[in-house]
């Protein structure tokens, strides 16, 4: 008879990137069963709805979260303008575009740096890192601020790109490509890596659409399934193909997720060379309705995130709900650790990519 | 293809059928989500397929009411579940992986449910100025039936106006004037036209 | 044995121009639309308060009977809002960020007292009353105690 020992993960570990905490259910080194347990970051901002009117509180859904902070604001953003019936111009749509391709960009970046720094890979993580400031240098030069933009507005963009800006931007992706491929390479063909990665946290197609997945976690294990297809502002004029994988291990999920860099920087160029003139923003003064509901999806970097909202006649809405995608992922997660060696637990949790501050708001 | 979203509404006992149904059709659950009102909690569950979202909303839940859980369905329900337990204090029964209340750390008991006391100000304050603007309505509605109803004496009326515009310039009297037999005209054609 | 996959990154990392700055002995040129902090051209002030409304945080603090502008830099996000509200264009971002402190204060803002503009009918005013505006002056308000 083995024994079976409780050992706490978390939610300060060295290797764990997010407070989250586990318990992990060992028998001889093999993880049997995880209960997990969040609630460590709660700060409880869907109430601010109530005492900020609809155009401040998009300050508030940027900071739910740093690394997704752009996606937020331009969540919240589309579903007020459902919700007030308002048609934002389209060079804005263009413009959310394309910040949210370059956050895209950075949050990838940044957790292939997490992952390689998970496995004890620390120059690939700075090489990462460095790579990623690039990114974060363009923002600071088009919206004023490295990571928290405060770009969005209800009704389209505060700032707008002018077309030297946007060859400057062309300029810095080209010679970001060549490094990145290198980078690349060290991820995808190197014999080390391979062996942390392949074959652990194994997740078949039944279970991940079972699950209630979604983001590349889900197009690792081959469900086909990405938001931007249903075209939502100017992601209907821009070409597009889900990456999608069938291994349903972590070397999966890193492969999709280097492989959308590339493509995010592809759909870069082509909102850049197709983006019309025109205004960046049309005024909202009108409240919403009393009743009217309206809810909205987005493909954040980490996934689907789903947004509801609510008005009651005044300036306040009455509701503001945000699910965020790591929330519908921590299922899987509990699932894919089952079986796994106890050395691979912080691999596993990484590879959803967890943001639980945007989990648990 | 577009997005579609769609509101429905859905009886708590419903609510086990509806997402097995869900569960055998291939949808997913997207989420679960609480709004306070006055009445009880109102929640929310949405599916999602291809391109459509479809909300039922169960209107005035309240915290002795029973919710089944749908975790036996989609394991992904177990957060919002204790979620909305905890942040509203309803109990919804079942759950498959039931943190008991310990799944924030709070400083007080369902805090969702409480209305701070600007708040509470700043809606009974809009409850107010809806409702007068209400009776304003109403008051002018049956004010603009009133004077609709009364016959209409012009003569009397002409000679008021002729009182007024005496101190007025010329040319303003005379474009009065004017005014005056224009609508005496028009007041006319409609008194033919309704007697027809 | 395979080749080492970042040996041209290492290699070159020898050779090239460090990414990072030496900082605080070099700092890094701002870019120009840099949201740093926010600055009033006291002058054009008319105390009418819309950048108060509109401030998410609560960070500005309008007084009309004192004549003071004030603003808690340290409840600021630079998010631009008072900028964009206000009617007489007075408020502007400037692209440095504020220096770090060990003791949180408020700044405030005295407000010149402006000259009443003279209506059409009545006789102008003399040359002799007219006053010269006082330099704005920024005093450290003590930050109220929170509750």
């Amino acid at each position: 008879m083995s024994n079976a020992t409780v050992i706490p993960f978390g939610p300060q570990h060295p290797v764990l990137p997010e407070p989250l905490h586990l318990d992990l259910v060992v028998q001889d080194e093999t993880v049997v069963e995880a209960i997990p347990q969040i609630g460590y970051v709660h700060r409880g901002l869907e109430r601010l709805v109530e005492t900020r009117d609809y155009h401040q509180f998009i300050y508030v859904a940027e900071r739910i979260c740093g690394i997704c902070a752009f996606g937020h604001s331009y969540g919240y953003a589309e579903t007020i303008e459902k919700l007030l019936k308002v048609e934002v111009p389209e060079r804005a749509q263009y413009l959310r575009v394309i910040w949210h391709e370059l956050s895209r960009i950075h949050s990838h970046i940044l957790w292939m740096g997490l992952a390689a720094d998970a496995f004890g890979f620390e120059s690939l993580f700075m090489h990462c890192w460095r790579l990623r400031e690039r990114v974060l240098d363009i923002f600071e030069r088009t919206t004023g601020g490295r990571v928290i933009l405060s770009v969005c507005r209800v009704g389209g963009v505060a700032r707008d790109i002018e077309a030297s800006e946007l060859a400057h931007i062309k300029d810095v992706l080209d010679g970001i490509k060549d490094e990145y491929n290198q980078l690349c390479k060290a991820f995808l063909e190197d014999t080390s890596v391979k062996n942390r990665l392949v074959g652990i946290g194994y997740i078949s197609k039944e279970d991940a659409h079972a699950m209630g997945m979604v983001g590349p976690f889900l197009r690792a294990s081959g469900v086909n399934y990405d938001c931007r297809i249903l075209g939502n502002g100017a992601y209907g004029k821009l070409d597009y193909e889900p990456i999608i994988s069938n291994d349903g291990d972590c070397y999966a999920r890193v492969k999709v997720r280097a492989l959308e860099v590339v493509q995010s920087i592809e759909m870069i160029e082509q909102a850049i060379a197709t983006i019309p003139d025109g205004d960046v923003i049309v005024p909202v003064k009108h409240n919403p309705e009393d009743g009217a509901e309206a809810c909205n999806v987005l493909e954040q970097p980490r996934g689907e995130c789903f947004y509801y909202a609510k008005g009651n006649g005044t300036k306040n809405l009455e509701r503001m709900r945000m699910r965020t995608p790591t929330a519908a992922n921590v299922a899987g997660m509990t699932v894919a650790l089952k079986g796994c060696d106890l050395a691979d637990v912080n691999m596993i949790v990484l590879t959803i990519d967890p943001c639980i501050s945007c989990m648990e708001r | 293809m577009a997005l579609i979203t769609e509101f429905h509404p859905l009886e708590a006992d419903k609510l086990l059928e509806l997402s097995a149904q869900r569960c055998k059709d291939g949808w997913r659950l997207v989420q679960i989500l609480g709004t306070n009102t006055e009445n009880g909690v109102d929640l929310t569950y949405s599916f999602m397929k291809d391109n459509v979202i479809e909300n039922f909303c169960i209107p005035s839940v309240k915290p002795e009411d029973p919710i089944p859980s749908v975790t036996g369905d989609f394991l992904v329900a177990f957060v919002f579940e204790n979620e909305i337990n905890e942040l509203f204090g309803l109990s919804i029964q079942n759950i498959a992986i039931d943190f008991g209340g310990k799944l924030y750390r709070k400083s007080m008991d369902k805090p969702f449910t409480i209305i701070s006391p600007e708040q509470k100000a700043a809606r009974e304050k809009a409850a107010k100025a809806k409702a007068a603007a209400e009776a304003a309505a109403k008051a002018a509605a049956a004010k603009k039936a009133a004077a609709a109803s009364a016959p209409k004496d012009p003569e009397a009326e002409r000679a008021a106006l002729e009182e007024k515009i005496k101190n007025m310039p010329p040319e303003a009297a005379a474009k009065v004037r004017a005014a005056m037999e224009a609508k005496a005209k028009r007041e006319a054609a409609e008194a033919g036209k309704a007697g027809e | 044995m395979g080749s080492f996959k970042l040996g041209k990154m290492t290699l070159g990392g020898l050779f090239k121009k460090p990414e990072t700055t030496l900082y605080p002995i070099e700092k890094k040129t701002p870019p120009p639309g840099l949201k740093g902090h926010v600055v009033n051209h006291i002058d054009d002030c008319i105390l009418c308060g819309i950048c108060m409304r509109r401030c998410p945080t609560g960070a500005l603090t309008v007084d009309r009977a004192e004549d003071i502008w004030s603003i808690d830099r340290f409840h600021c996000i630079q998010c631009y809002s008072c900028v964009r509200e206000c009617p007489r264009h007075c408020l502007s971002m400037e692209p440095e960020y504020h220096f770090p402190s060990e003791k949180k204060f408020v700044s405030a803002y005295r407000v010149p007292p402006r000259k009443k503009p003279t209506p059409a009918t009545k006789p102008a005013a003399p040359a002799a009353e007219k006053k010269e505006d006082p330099k704005p002056e920024e005093f450290q308000a003590e930050k109220p105690s929170e509750a």
